[in-house]
């Protein structure tokens, strides 16, 4: 679905926030894009969508390069950005002025999500909280039917409940047809929700692989004491909680946060376990 | 699926523009109506209330008006219509809208240049039409017989009647597109001030140009006399020559404008 080929991006020709970036995405999959402030998720998201456009490099969604901004491809992306603007009608308006643009926009399906998220019909989108017109844009973006959904730090302004509605739809949202990739740097938002981790650190991907990958070829769990084995921990009430390789192929439950702290501190330890 | 122009599609453009742009547009054209109405009001109220007599003059408030704020109108309109682009979460909206960039462009061409020149035209020929009309009822009195013939005229004349463009008329035309392309551009081309932005520009730009202009006419003719002499080749209608020129010169000026604004709206970042 999305083919990237030595990408190079920077806001200034100088300073290149992406370095020959290459990466393959397929259908079917939900993707979680992790990387410390200002490491380029938002940027490389913004690159998939068509809104910036690299200094080099080929970059294909669907067939389609997204910098020409073509409304066949442009239909088949949904995009929640981190701050968005709503104008001051109501739903029923917005929807009307923006779903006939979506030939498989799905009324009922976006109904149901409404429901689901709480959100009151209706009211003025100007009158709306940020959390409630954040649930509705998301609500509009499934409902479109798109075959790529970009989320850039959708659970920002989300309280606890919704947090996890928007994991449980999430998770059904997901058909064979469509990529889901969502950018947080909140990464306990997405434990159990992701299927890929693709992680952003200093102009390049320091790490994409499924968590099946990455709780076969490491081990999370719980220790009393610190050994050479271990590849990075964190010291917890009852010893450490530890990253280390995966020996025995025992189970583990992968540690989202505990991987994304790993990879920033041991990037060298931690790559030749993944290439 | 056609990735340029598509009408249907392009319907549901302008459907959706008149929902974000309609309100600015609708409160813009109540001031400026508000504006014309509280104009006419304060120069003919006397007259009206027959407090004054009628003197030729009374009207002559007319043509600046019509000229000042048409021009002020339908630059406002141009120069925020693209002005969102400039910020983030507005922009990111707009730019993923499924329809071409060459449909968004025409859908600002249609708002900026199109819609509110025939607003600005139709609310000043309504707001003049009717104190007009109340004028000639408190004077009707005011015909006389012309000093050629014996056909009575009126000296309260509508204001488009008045100033209808007797000649250089597709100049009179083309003037709000290159106007209005120039305020589009600036639209699009700042991210903030767009209005004061652009008319600097414009301002440093025409005296650049002004100067260039000066400065080789008097290298290129200082020292020099016309000498006229019988030609072979005659002009039939210098006139319409003329016409012909600049108006192909304020197109083709028009033209460039909207190609360099289509470039940015296909470049547009966020």
């Amino acid at each position: 679905m999305i083919k990237i080929n030595d990408l190079n991006f920077g806001y200034s020709k100088h300073k290149l926030l992406f370095k020959n970036l290459s990466m393959q995405l397929s259908n079917g999959h939900i993707y979680g894009l992790l990387g410390k402030n200002g490491a380029g998720k938002s940027t490389l998201l913004k690159n998939l969508a068509g809104l910036v456009y690299a200094q080099s490099g080929t970059l294909e969604v669907l067939g389609y390069n997204p910098a020409k901004r073509q409304p066949a491809l442009l239909q088949q992306i949904c995009f929640i950005p981190e701050e968005f603007y709503l104008p001051s009608v109501k739903i029923d308006a917005y929807v009307k002025a923006n779903a006939a643009f979506y030939p498989n926009f799905d009324h009922a399906y976006f109904a149901t999500l409404l429901a689901e998220f709480d959100i009151p019909v209706g009211q003025k989108l100007i009158n709306m909280s940020y959390g409630q017109k954040k649930k509705l844009i998301i609500a509009f973006g499934l409902a479109t039917n798109a075959k790529l959904i970009i989320m850039d730090e959708p659970t920002n302004g989300l309280d606890i409940p919704s947090k996890a509605q928007f994991r449980k739809i999430m998770a059904s949202a997901l058909t064979e047809d469509r990529c889901i990739i969502i950018s947080t740097h909140q990464v306990r938002d997405l434990d159990n929700l992701i299927d890929t981790v693709i992680m952003v650190d200093e102009n390049s991907i320091a790490l994409k692989a499924s968590v099946e990958e990455i709780t076969n070829k490491l081990c999370f769990k719980r220790v009393k004491e610190m050994d050479d084995t271990i590849i990075y921990a964190e010291p917890s009430m009852a010893g450490y909680n530890a990253v280390m390789p995966n020996f025995h192929q025992e189970d583990s439950k992968l540690d989202l946060e505990l991987l994304f702290n790993a990879v920033l501190a041991e990037k060298n330890k931690l790559k030749p376990i993944f290439n | 699926m056609n990735n340029t122009f598509n009408i249907q599609r392009f319907g549901l453009l302008l459907k959706r523009q008149w929902l974000e742009f309609g309100k600015i547009y609708l409160i813009t054209l109540g001031v400026a109506a508000g504006v014309i109405i509280a104009f006419y009001g304060f120069s003919l109220y006397g007259l009206l209330i027959g407090e004054r007599d009628f003197s030729a003059r009374a009207l002559n408030f007319r043509e600046p008006l019509f000229l000042i704020f048409g021009f002020l109108f339908i630059t406002v309109i141009a120069s925020s219509y693209f002005a969102h682009l400039g910020q983030k979460p507005k922009a990111i909206i707009d730019l993923l809208i499924p329809a071409s960039t060459f449909e968004k462009f025409l859908a600002g061409l249609f708002f900026t240049t199109i819609l509110s020149s025939v607003a600005f035209l139709l609310i000043f020929f309504s707001i003049d039409l009717a104190f007009v009309s109340k004028l000639r009822s408190v004077f009707p009195d005011w015909n006389f017989t012309n000093m050629i013939g014996t056909k009575p005229e009126s000296m309260i004349i509508y204001f488009f009647n008045e100033n209808k463009p007797k000649e250089f008329t597709s100049i009179y035309l083309i003037v709000p597109f290159f106007i209005t392309s120039i305020f589009l551009l600036g639209s699009i081309y700042f991210n903030k001030y767009h209005y004061i932005k652009t008319t600097i520009a414009v301002m440093i730009f025409s005296g650049i140009w002004g100067y260039i202009i000066v400065n080789t006419a008097e290298l290129v003719f200082k020292g020099r006399v016309a000498i006229y002499r019988n030609s072979s080749i005659e002009v039939d209608n210098p006139k319409l020559w003329a016409e012909i020129g600049i108006f192909c010169l304020i197109l083709l000026l028009t033209a460039i404008i909207w190609r360099i604004t289509y470039q940015r709206l296909k470049e547009k970042e966020v």
